[in-house]
């Protein structure tokens, strides 16, 4: 292991002073002169023709500036690419969803934009609508936008090997059914976001967005303006889990309320909007195939995919695509069939959630595999070490891989779960569960961009500025990304100042989802740090009269190996740079990659160009209470292979939350629909885990240095609850025998199970 | 909305004459009228805890608490935390242990250990579970919350 002095250290982050005192600025504590406070209409009802809207009342109301409907704004459409919009900014003709968009009102306190709201007479004609997929796609369903046939917004379909073939060497086949459940993002910030706009369309934006380089494009497209002319600043973000990735109708709104009033605009979520009108994670019908030798060798397997798309697409292509990829790349398998269609159904939309479809994948394969491994007889660690990818290899969907520690992974976590002794030694009701995942560190160029870029400049005192592109949303990208910097330019992270995601200031960045900021953002910021030492040798060279090759950097000084009492410090070289040479130190360093081959098919996502693959295993033991079913997860290991732990406290940090995310997700999350409608939309009744539900969670960093990633770093952030569900549900199954095809694993559910089995 | 009632209030050692509205919450108070936006709004039903004060030494959800029901009361935000330069034992302890992330709920978790740790000042893990439960965080996980607790018992002896 290379000896570095900041990264790979455990810094705290370095945000959190702020925090703790309570003076870190969030989107919603921004209160600027004048403003006022936009509420927006939705629909009440899942399906319905728009007749009339009567807004006479509602304007006449005082202290109301002004109501808007589909009249007042642009008609584009918008999704995460022009190739999937779908959605308005406020619905014309139909509602689609309980909580589509109809009207906005802005008006000089929330109370009365809240009482105007009540004053619009909207008349609709309900339509007949449709919540199960399965039913959407049948000949007679009512179709939600008019031109997809059978509300299938994309259909996947790929072959690798020839599957057949593959299904004939087998000496088992075992099939199955799996289904997973909508999960709400929880950040516990909801959407907030405030806007000025000039009569000429210079715009201001306050924000809490994940990507606000992509949101400036974005925003520009549906509001058919300049993107030029926008200006987006991030304050502090309170979490997004991939919640604040999508242009929002509320953002778009709100320009046009403060362009229509001349006034600076506020619009917040309420915690019942952010349930039913932001995105959730898709569900989905995952029919599996597994074609296996004696072995354990898998020879061939199967997907057949059906992914609840909801009412409008935001990333449900890109989602369903990395379903596949996820689980067609995930072990060494020569033979290997998906289908997957995306239906659209009369329900809140799916979009970005931790895992981007990985975890719902991961509870189908390793659920099968976990029976795999019973039909066999065969340990579930053996069967995954027997199948485990490895390094630089090829996949059967022609992923290349580069470096690979699942098999350190796997074993590292059964050795520290204790796990064949436990084995060995069964408690009844007690029981170990176990699966592995795959993802992507350094984010996606499915979308052929994949860009983050970064400058840092020395100031005149010796110090230094970095100005990133990308953004920290609570995982600590602003301290990693500065450990890097420092790490190059020889001084404290805490000491160089940085400016991050300001659309006119920064370089921009795709942004923060995917696994992407350490991998994207650290390359970009290394690069640019080499760039400057280079620049800060070859000055500092110059005014000592010396050689570059022979200079030395130490405690920000530079001088001749040898030397150091000739040594020229920081400060001075910064000064000079400024005012005897007048050409001050900077440089850039810009990340877009990786190069996207040919054979790519961006549709199946077959021959992916992952930046680097990152690997995992969660490992599960849990207790069930026989006579209530009740699921008590008592110890909990998480091994995952993420290149180099720039940060080790805050690598445990994003793993400890995302395995109590998948806790969550697999015992009780569960966003539920009645008729179109969700009927928990508030933390009292959507439960997540409490500080009483967590259990003592055991992190190992499998640090496989990467040879593409920033100090070999690969990713962490997506991964942490990837492989949690099947892990807990295959323990479940230890324990008492009872098998969980369907999330969540609520207590009911197993106690059904149990009374079933006696 | 009815008329305003006149409330006396100490909040972070400072004495206020306020009047308020009748549905005016002590959140947005805290938050709108007297500008302290540390105290945070993550549900506004009183179920995540991220608007948690502490009102004479019990802790409170201020969003489901009228303003006008704290009349005479003592109320300690995030803002009153920290007496001098150096930050309080129990803020110190939440950044080391690497317990803040986004930080939205880092506030209201403080003023929940705080409260917790006046009443007890050396508390099993059962206590800082019981104390803490009605504190949601979505990012951490809880495991370093605690961390953070165990680590401010020790720097407050």
């Amino acid at each position: 292991m290379d000896d570095y002095s900041i990264v790979g250290k455990r810094i705290p982050h370095r945000d959190a002073v702020e925090k703790v005192k309570g003076s870190a600025v969030f989107t919603s504590d921004i209160k600027l002169s004048g403003m006022l406070h936009g509420k927006i209409l939705r629909s009440p009802v899942p399906h319905a023709k728009i007749r009339n809207i009567n807004i006479s009342k509602a304007e006449k109301l005082k202290g109301v500036k002004a109501v808007f409907t589909a009249k007042d704004v642009p008609l584009i459409k918008f999704s995460i690419s022009p190739t999937w919009a779908d959605k308005l900014i406020l619905a014309d003709k139909k509602v689609r969803y309980i909580g589509d968009e109809i009207a906005a009102v802005v008006a000089v306190d929330e109370e009365i934009a809240e009482e105007a709201l009540e004053l619009i007479e909207v008349d609709l004609e309900e339509l007949p609508a449709v919540f199960d997929p399965l039913e959407a796609v049948q000949p007679d369903a009512p179709l939600l936008h008019e031109a997809v046939e059978k509300n299938i917004s994309k259909t996947l379909s790929m072959e690798c090997g020839h599957i057949e073939e593959g299904f004939a060497e087998a000496d088992i086949i075992l099939e199955d059914t799996f289904q997973t459940q909508a999960q709400s993002h929880c950040s516990l910030e909801t959407h907030c976001c405030i806007a000025t706009c000039s009569p000429t369309d210079e715009v201001n934006m306050w924000v809490n967005s994940q990507a606000p380089h992509p949101l400036r494009q974005k925003l520009a497209a549906a509001l058919n303006i300049d993107a030029a002319k926008i200006h987006i600043t991030t304050p502090v973000i309170g979490g997004g889990f991939g919640s604040k990735i999508d242009l929002e109708p509320a953002q778009a709104l709100c320009v046009l309320l403060a362009k229509k009033t001349g006034k600076p605009v506020k619009i917040e979520h309420s915690r019942k909007e952010q349930f039913i009108a932001t995105r959730m994670r898709h569900p989905t019908i995952c029919k599996l195939k597994f074609g296996v030798k004696r072995d354990g060798t898998i020879v061939a397997k199967q997907a057949e995919v059906v992914m609840d798309n909801g009412a409008y697409n935001s990333h449900g292509p890109a989602v369903l695509a990395y379903h596949n990829v996820m689980f067609s790349t995930l072990y060494r398998v020569k033979n290997i069939k998906y289908e997957g269609r995306l239906v659209y159904t009369n329900k809140n939309w799916g979009g970005a959630c931790r895992g981007y479809g990985d975890p719902q994948t991961s509870f189908a394969q390793e659920v099968m595999l976990d029976m795999i491994a019973e039909a066999l007889n065969m340990d579930p660690i053996d069967l995954r070490l027997k199948n485990a990818n490895i390094p630089n290899e090829m996949t059967a969907n022609a992923v290349q891989i580069t470096s690979c520690g699942l098999k350190e992974c796997l074993v590292q976590a059964r050795d520290k779960s204790e796990w064949t002794a436990k084995k060995a030694h069964k408690q009844k009701y007690r029981g170990l569960g176990v699966a592995a995942m795959i993802y992507t560190g350094g984010g996606s160029i499915g979308s052929g961009f994949n860009y983050s870029g970064a400058t840092l400049q020395m100031n005149a005192d010796g110090t230094f500025h970095l100005l990133m592109g990308a953004l920290d949303i609570g995982q600590g990208s602003n301290t990693i990304l500065t450990q890097m910097a420092a790490e190059i330019m020889g001084v404290d992270p805490e000491s160089i100042s940085l400016t991050t995601a300001d659309t006119d200031t920064t370089f921009p960045c795709m942004g923060t989802f995917g696994s992407r900021v350490t991998f994207c953002g650290g390359s970009a910021v290394t690069e640019a740090a080499q760039g400057l030492k280079k620049q800060l040798l070859e000055s500092a060279a110059e005014m000592l009269e010396a050689n570059i090759e022979d200079l030395k950097m130490e405690e920000k000084k530079v001088f001749v190996k040898g030397s150091p009492d000739k040594a020229l410090s920081y400060a001075e070289i910064g000064a000079a740079s400024f005012y005897k040479k007048k050409k001050p130190l900077v440089a850039h360093g810009y990340y877009n990659g990786p190069d996207v081959p040919p054979e790519f098919n961006p549709v199946t996502y077959e021959g992916y160009p992952a930046p680097a693959l990152v690997f995992g295993t969660h490992l599960a033991e849990v207790e069930v209470d026989p006579a209530t079913g009740k699921v008590e997860v008592l110890n909990f290991v998480a091994a995952h292979d993420l290149g180099r732990a720039i940060n080790p406290l805050l690598v445990e940090g994003q793993i400890e939350g995302g395995a109590v995310q998948g806790i969550g997700w697999s015992l009780m999350e569960n966003l539920q629909f009645e008729n179109g409608e969700i009927v928990n939309p508030n933390f009292h009744d959507y439960k997540m885990l409490t500080i009483k539900d967590v259990p003592k969670i055991s992190s190992l960093l499998v640090e496989t240095v990467d040879p593409n990633g920033p100090f070999g770093a690969k990713g962490i952030g997506e991964c942490a609850m990837v492989p949690t569900a099947p892990a807990i549900v295959n323990a479940i199954y230890d324990a008492v025998g009872v098998r969980i095809k369907d999330l969540p694993a609520t207590t009911e559910k197993v106690f059904q199970g149990l009374k079933t089995k006696a | 909305m009815g008329s305003k009632h006149q409330i006396q209030i100490t909040v972070n050692e400072e004495e206020y004459d306020l009047l308020v509205h009748p549905n005016r919450t002590l959140l947005d108070l805290l938050r709108y009228d007297l500008g302290l936006t540390g105290t945070k709004e993550g549900c506004d039903e009183g179920d995540c805890g991220a608007c948690t004060v502490i009102v004479n030494r019990k802790v409170m959800t201020s969003c489901i608490v009228l303003a006008v029901e704290v009349d005479g009361a003592t109320i300690t935000t995030i803002e009153g935390m920290q007496k001098g330069d150096a930050l309080h034992p129990i803020q110190q302890a939440f950044v080391d242990s690497g317990a803040v992330q986004c930080g939205f709920c880092t506030p209201g978790m403080i003023l929940t250990t705080k409260a917790l740790l006046d009443e007890f000042p050396d508390p099993s893990e059962e206590d800082i579970k019981h104390y803490l439960e009605g504190n949601l965080c979505r990012c951490t996980g809880y495991t370093k919350i605690i961390d953070a607790v165990n680590n401010a018992v020790q720097l407050l002896k």
